[in-house]
């Protein structure tokens, strides 16, 4: 994999982990589900960060494991009995695991079956989803998102499906295959990828976050997708690292962190206790980043510029619809967009 | 349409009141008017449907959510509706603006969503509101290529329920339909191309068109036949061809008391 061109520890997160998950990870027989249901709710709340032996994404390491299929197809059952009635999905994910894992399709039962982990490492991952509540995503290292194979990691927002329709989005702007376009805290580079793929020759998308965990992902993802040349990696915080392209923007895509700090306790398990809390808490009323990207827009938008934010939907959206508009002149056809659950997800608009 | 609602319900992780249907815990209630969901609520036939649905998405052709038989379908073929939204071609339309008429829907339970949420539950249903048909899709891992397939088989289910009428006097087949037409027919000039099968995504809109024609001669294949320069024969093996063409052709001839081809 010359793509991975980072060294192996990129992968390692700077946390040492905690106590409580260490003790979770102790091997324990994989006998009755009973006993792990309803899912430990004690996790450390720095959650997700200690390193799994290998730090590189399950499907992206070498096939290097010969497994006896009966072997495998015990691991299967073993894992299938921790799967709580309660939790059918976690069915879902076994076979997704299991694909991820598997050097060809798990169903042509080939013996023995070429395997990308040890089943001891798969049996560590797995009872880390199912007690731990780490997230699926990072459990196998990517996120099916779009029509991509999204790299993720602790550390990274997992790219929501919700957010798939920012490229929709961007595409129905006219002449967006040739500007320039700017994708703020870009995280997993999920949306710069997807929409550098739609460009054209001139086209360019400049993504930046200030986490260095997510620029090195986001180069991952940019690397496994070739699309280097339209794609330019910065570091900072929002418009910061965008001095040099100040009113040379076609469009400005964000999706910023945007609950409510009073919402974030109370959030699933596996995204408060494992997601970056840097990607989730949007501060007092959940507006502090995006009205931050608000006033800077007109600054770096060229005129008849774009731009399309996520929100926290219905309320949030309507506020800064309804700010953007009243607020400043500069802005025309301000409007909330509906996602696929009919919340108004996105706030969308043309500078003048 | 009501079997698809009721698998929507059964979908739900939660057990669900069966008691009273305004308790739903629906993100979108519109979606499902309430008096439908009311005759549906009893928990047994949740159990059958769900059978049936794991039987029916193993075809690739028909619906995850259909064999309502009914639904927008039948309402065409009894001429109601037909008048008003049959005669659009659907089938004609871009991915896109087939999608603006639908809703789309998912098994998710209700919430904020967003950044809220990690479930990676990925089915998609998309309810076409002009016809009411419903199509879903579960298998794949993403939303995006979930939305594909239910609009892919969205166009499938729009081909075989949503009837258009024709007039015999000066009927010629259009092109869709002289695609799938097998090579021997009289009335396929050259410039048509090779036969489209049932795996090609333009088998869709010709096979709308060759529906809408048995529609027209009360579900004859020789009438139909004699229509496409084909015999008889040919005409059969086409249908029987596609399992989801040969159902409806079948419904077809069923409603107009004919013995069904097999």
């Amino acid at each position: 994999m010359a793509m991975l061109a980072f060294s192996s520890n990129a992968f390692l997160r700077p946390n040492p982990p905690g106590p409580h998950l260490r003790r979770l990870l102790l091997p324990k027989p994989l006998s009755s589900a009973a006993a792990l249901t309803p899912p430990t709710p004690q996790a450390d709340p720095t959650g997700g960060s200690n390193p799994d032996p290998d730090p590189t994404p399950l499907f992206l390491r070498p096939a290097s494991h010969r497994v006896p299929a009966a072997a495998l197809a015990a691991f299967r059952l073993r894992a299938a009995a921790l799967v709580p009635p309660s939790a059918p999905h976690l069915r879902r994910h076994l076979r997704w695991l299991l694909a991820d894992a598997a050097a060809n399709d798990p169903a042509s039962g080939s013996d023995p079956a070429l395997l990308r982990a040890s089943l001891d490492d798969l049996e560590a991952l797995w009872l880390r989803h199912v007690r731990g509540r780490r997230p699926f995503q990072y459990v196998v290292g990517n996120e099916h998102w779009r029509d991509l194979v999204v790299a993720v990691r602790e550390g990274v927002l997992i790219p929501r499906p919700e957010t798939e329709a920012v490229v929709d989005i961007v595409k129905r702007v006219e002449g967006f295959e040739d500007g320039w376009w700017a994708d703020l805290g870009t995280g997993s580079g999920a949306i710069a990828v997807a929409v550098a793929r739609e460009l054209g020759a001139a086209g360019r998308v400049f993504a930046t976050d200030v986490s260095e965990v997510a620029l090195e992902v986001a180069r991952l993802n940019v690397q496994r997708y070739g699309v280097q040349d339209k794609v330019e990696i910065r570091h900072g915080s929002w418009f910061e690292p965008l001095e040099d392209v100040k009113g040379k923007l076609m469009g400005v895509i964000s999706n910023p962190p945007y609950i409510p700090n009073v919402d974030l306790p109370g959030l699933q398990p596996e995204v408060g206790w494992h997601e970056p809390k840097l990607a989730l808490d949007g501060g007092k009323d959940g507006l502090e980043h995006l009205l931050h990207l608000c006033e800077g827009l007109s600054s770096v938008l060229k005129p008849g510029g774009f731009f399309v934010f996520e929100t926290n939907g219905d309320k949030q959206s309507e506020f800064l619809v309804d700010l953007i508009s009243t607020k400043w002149s500069s802005f025309r056809n301000v409007e909330a967009v509906l996602d696929f659950a009919d919340i108004k997800r996105f706030v969308t608009g043309y500078r003048r | 349409m009501a079997r698809a609602l009721l698998l929507r319900i059964a979908r739900y992780p939660p057990p669900l009141p069966t008691s009273s249907a305004p308790a739903l815990p629906l993100p979108r209630p519109r979606l499902l008017p309430q008096s439908l969901l009311r005759r549906h609520a009893p928990s047994q036939s949740q159990l059958r449907l769900l059978s049936s649905l794991s039987s029916s998405s193993a075809s690739t052709t028909s619906s995850d959510a259909p064999s309502d038989g009914g639904g927008g379908g039948h309402k065409g073929a009894e001429g109601e509706d037909a008048k008003t939204g049959g005669c659009v071609d659907y089938l004609g339309m871009s991915d896109e603006e087939l999608m603006e008429q639908c809703e789309m829907g998912t098994f998710k339970a209700s919430g904020p969503g967003g950044q809220h949420r990690n479930k990676r539950e990925s089915a998609v249903r998309l309810k076409h509101l002009p016809t009411g048909i419903i199509a879903q899709a579960v298998e794949d891992r993403s939303q995006h290529k979930n939305r594909a397939s239910a609009l892919s088989r969205l166009r499938t289910l729009i081909a075989l329920k949503v009837r258009r009428p024709i007039n015999l006097q000066n009927y010629t087949p259009p092109v869709e339909l002289l695609q799938i037409l097998p090579l021997k027919s009289t009335i396929r000039g050259k410039d048509v191309g090779p036969q489209i099968g049932p795996n090609n995504s333009k088998f869709s809109p010709g096979m709308q068109a060759l529906l809408d024609l048995l529609f027209a001669v009360e579900g004859s294949v020789s009438d139909a036949a004699k229509i496409l320069g084909l015999s008889t024969g040919a005409l059969s093996r086409l249908i029987l061809s596609d399992d989801s063409l040969r159902t409806a052709a079948n419904e077809l001839r069923a409603s107009k008391g004919l013995k069904p081809l097999r």
